[in-house]
């Protein structure tokens, strides 16, 4: 999938480069369509969705917190 | 005939135009030469987050490129703001996975001024945002920008084709780099998919 990315990527600036300005403009658009993607593959957790429950410190307590109490 | 003053009033914005792309264009480059010094140079594999921020440094780089080549205008601007935004994104979600100490997760790589590469990520794209509001603010919507291509400026012209191309190779190189080390599946940092 990274590979398509840039692939994709490369063949923007070679085509934008060459002249071919809307074909230019596609391939870009694909590679950021695959990148966002991606991105939202990469981040995503079974275990947590797209939560970050370790900055949640309000329902976890710090260490601190806790001998505090 | 020499030029009237309102001519030369009129050509000032679209060499300051050019001279800001053209520094952009060089300042990413060279943090992206840096990258691929320290990944081969220090053994450091990138993350696939990492390779995403990469891939926004040369979308930001993309609209700039089409400038030089085909002539100003705010299309492009439009591609090198969208993957500046990218950029950002992404580099806040990395920060924020391991801004927790946890089992598994650590910022990967060194630390360089003790910031790592996400959290140096968050400043690129925080600069290159302020830089282009900045710039849309002092020079605003200008014909002058559009009407003139970067020939009309030779010595600014040959430094950005030798950029552009460079940039090019680089994400050729790049690209190479990340087949190397992902093949066609995920990406992993602990070895080069392909060379076993």
């Amino acid at each position: 999938m990274m590979a398509a990315v840039f692939a994709t990527a490369l063949l923007a600036f070679v085509v934008a480069w060459r002249g071919h300005q809307r074909f230019a403009s596609v391939c870009f658009l694909v590679s950021i369509a695959l990148a966002v993607g991606l991105f939202l593959y990469e981040i995503y957790s079974p275990e947590y969705g797209f939560r970050m429950p370790w900055l949640q410190t309000l329902d976890n307590p710090m260490p601190w917190m806790a001998r505090r109490g | 005939m020499p030029a009237d003053d309102s001519t030369a009033r009129l050509r000032l914005p679209p060499e300051l135009n050019y001279a800001f792309l053209l520094l952009v264009l060089l300042g990413i480059a060279a943090i992206l030469t840096a990258a691929m010094v320290l990944q081969y140079g220090s053994g450091e594999l990138p993350c696939p987050l990492c390779l995403l921020e990469r891939f926004a440094m040369f979308g930001i780089c993309f609209g700039i490129i089409r400038n030089f080549r085909h002539g100003f205008s705010y299309r492009n601007t439009g591609y090198s703001l969208l993957c500046g935004i990218f950029l950002l994104v992404v580099a806040v979600r990395q920060t924020l996975l391991d801004i927790y100490p946890r089992p598994g997760h650590a910022y990967i790589g060194s630390a360089i001024f003790g910031l790592h590469m996400p959290v140096w990520s968050i400043v690129i794209a925080l600069c290159v945002l302020i830089a282009y509001a900045v710039k849309l603010a002092v020079l605003g919507e200008n014909a002058s920008l559009r009407d003139t291509a970067i020939d009309a400026f030779p010595a600014f012209a040959r430094l950005a084709r030798v950029a552009s191309l460079y940039l090019i190779a680089l994400l050729a190189v790049n690209f190479v780099s990340v087949v190397i080390q992902c093949g066609l599946g995920e990406c992993h940092t602990f070895s080069y998919r392909l060379l076993g």
